[in-house]
C-alpha cells in the first residue's frame, strides 16, 4: 500500500560503529540503511517516531512512502524490510529500507486475518489456533493488500485452513507452501494426573556416556581377522 | 517437573548471567505473552506452578506456550555438612533468563482474560515481569 507519508533522513557520515550508532540514538534519531534498486547503500539516522507510526499504521510495514534524504536531490520510493527492537524497552534501535521500482513485482509478507467464530469453536468445543500469521506473496508495489481476510465461520473441529484456501485476486502470487498450514480448530488439552505423572518421572536424567560406543558387532569382527 | 532426558554432564557451574535476551524477546505464538524485566533462575517448580495457575484460569478456552525449559541443574549440600567433600549432589533444575525473554505465551482468550492470568503466573515467578501483547491484538481478538 502507498502511503502518503514523507521520511525525512539525515546521511550519517565518520564511524559506523557502535560508538556512532549510540551517539544517533542519544540524539534522538535511530540509525538505518536504504538500499536496493541497483545503487550503492547510503547509511541514514531517522525519526524514530515517524517509523514507528508507519509500522503501526493498517498497511504496517508494507507501506510504501517518501523518503527525502537530506542533501540528494530527488525523493525515492522506499519500503521498511527489517527492524530491531530493544527487548526490555521496546524501542526502536534499526531499521533498513530498500528503494521501491513501482513497475516490478517484490516479495513481502502480508498479516492474515481471521474473521468469525468457527462451528468447531461455537458448537464442538474446540479452540482455534492460528499456525500461520503472515503470508509471504509475490505481486506490483501498488497491488500490495494492507492484510487478507479470511472467513473461518464454516471451520469445523479438526478442518484445516491452508494457504491454498486464502482469497486473493489475480494480481498477487503466494510464494508460501500452498500447503501450509494457516489455522485449524484443535482440541483442548485436559490437565493431566499430577500423581501418575510424578511417579513416572526418573529422579536424575541419562547422562552421555563418554569414549566410544562399544558395538556387539566390533568385538566379532577382529576376531574374524586373526 | 520439567527436566532434560540426557545430559551430557551430571552437574554444571554457575556461570554469568549478564547482558539482555536479544533472542527470544518477542512474541513468536500467541496474542499475549509474560515478558521478564530482570536476569535470574526460575526453578521447574516455579515453571509449573506458574503454568497451572495460568491453566486453571483460562479453564478451556485458551492455548498456552512455556518459551522456557529449565536445562541447567542445581546442586546443594545435605544439611549439616562441614565444607569439602565435593561438590553437592543435584538437587533441582533451573531456567537462565536474562531481561527481555517472553517466558509464556497465550492465544485464544479475551485481553482481560489474559492478563489476569499472566498476574497469577507472575505470583508465582521470583522475578520482575511485565504483560506484553501484539499492537494488533483488538483485531484477532474480535474475530475469535
Amino acid at each position: 500500500m502507498i502511503a502518503q507519508e514523507v521520511v525525512t533522513a539525515t546521511p550519517r557520515e565518520g564511524k559506523f560503529n557502535k560508538n556512532a550508532a549510540r551517539r544517533v540514538r542519544v540524539a534522538g534519531k535511530i540509525p538505518a540503511v536504504v538500499y536496493g534498486a541497483a545503487e550503492p547503500s547510503v547509511a541514514i539516522a531517522v525519526d524514530p517516531k515517524q517509523i514507528q507510526r508507519i509500522l503501526h499504521s493498517e498497511s504496517g510495514h508494507n507501506s510504501i512512502f517518501d523518503l527525502e534524504i537530506a542533501g540528494s536531490p530527488a525523493k525515492t520510493k522506499a519500503m521498511i524490510v527489517d527492524w530491531q527492537y530493544e527487548p526490555i524497552k521496546g524501542t526502536l534501535m534499526h531499521i533498513d529500507l530498500k528503494r521501491i521500482a513501482l513497475d516490478k513485482a517484490i516479495r513481502v509478507e502480508v498479516p492474515i486475518q481471521l474473521t468469525g467464530t468457527p462451528v468447531g469453536v461455537k458448537t464442538q468445543g474446540g479452540i482455534l489456533d492460528q499456525v500461520l500469521r503472515e503470508v509471504e506473496i509475490e505481486c506490483l508495489p501498488g497491488d500490495i493488500p494492507s492484510h487478507i481476510d479470511v472467513d473461518v465461520s464454516n471451520l469445523a473441529f479438526g478442518d484445516v485452513l491452508r494457504v491454498a484456501d486464502l482469497p486473493h485476486t489475480g494480481s498477487l502470487k503466494f510464494v508460501s507452501d500452498e500447503n501450509s498450514t494457516v489455522a485449524h480448530v484443535i482440541a483442548v488439552k485436559e490437565e493431566a494426573a499430577p500423581a501418575a505423572e510424578a511417579a513416572a518421572a526418573p529422579a536424575e536424567p541419562e547422562v552421555v556416556k563418554k569414549g566410544k560406543q562399544e558395538t556387539a558387532e566390533a568385538p566379532a569382527d577382529k576376531g574374524g581377522k586373526k | 517437573m520439567l527436566m532434560p532426558k540426557k545430559v551430557k554432564f551430571r552437574k554444571q557451574q554457575r556461570g554469568r548471567m549478564c547482558g539482555k535476551a536479544w533472542r527470544g524477546s518477542e512474541l513468536s505464538f500467541g496474542d499475549y505473552g509474560l515478558k521478564v524485566m530482570e536476569c535470574g533462575y526460575i526453578t521447574d517448580r516455579q515453571i509449573e506452578a506458574s503454568r497451572v495457575a495460568m491453566t486453571r484460569f483460562i479453564k478451556r478456552g485458551g492455548k498456552i506456550w512455556l518459551r522456557l525449559f529449565p536445562d541447567k541443574p542445581v546442586t546443594k549440600k545435605p544439611a549439616e555438612t562441614r565444607m569439602g567433600k565435593g561438590k553437592g549432589a543435584p538437587d533441582h533444575w533451573v531456567a537462565v533468563v536474562r531481561p527481555g525473554k517472553v517466558l509464556f505465551e497465550m492465544e485464544g482468550v479475551t485481553p482481560e482474560m489474559a492478563q489476569e492470568a499472566m498476574r497469577l503466573a507472575a505470583h508465582k515467578l521470583p522475578l520482575k515481569t511485565k504483560f506484553v501483547q501484539r499492537h494488533d491484538v483488538k483485531v484477532t481478538v474480535a474475530a475469535k
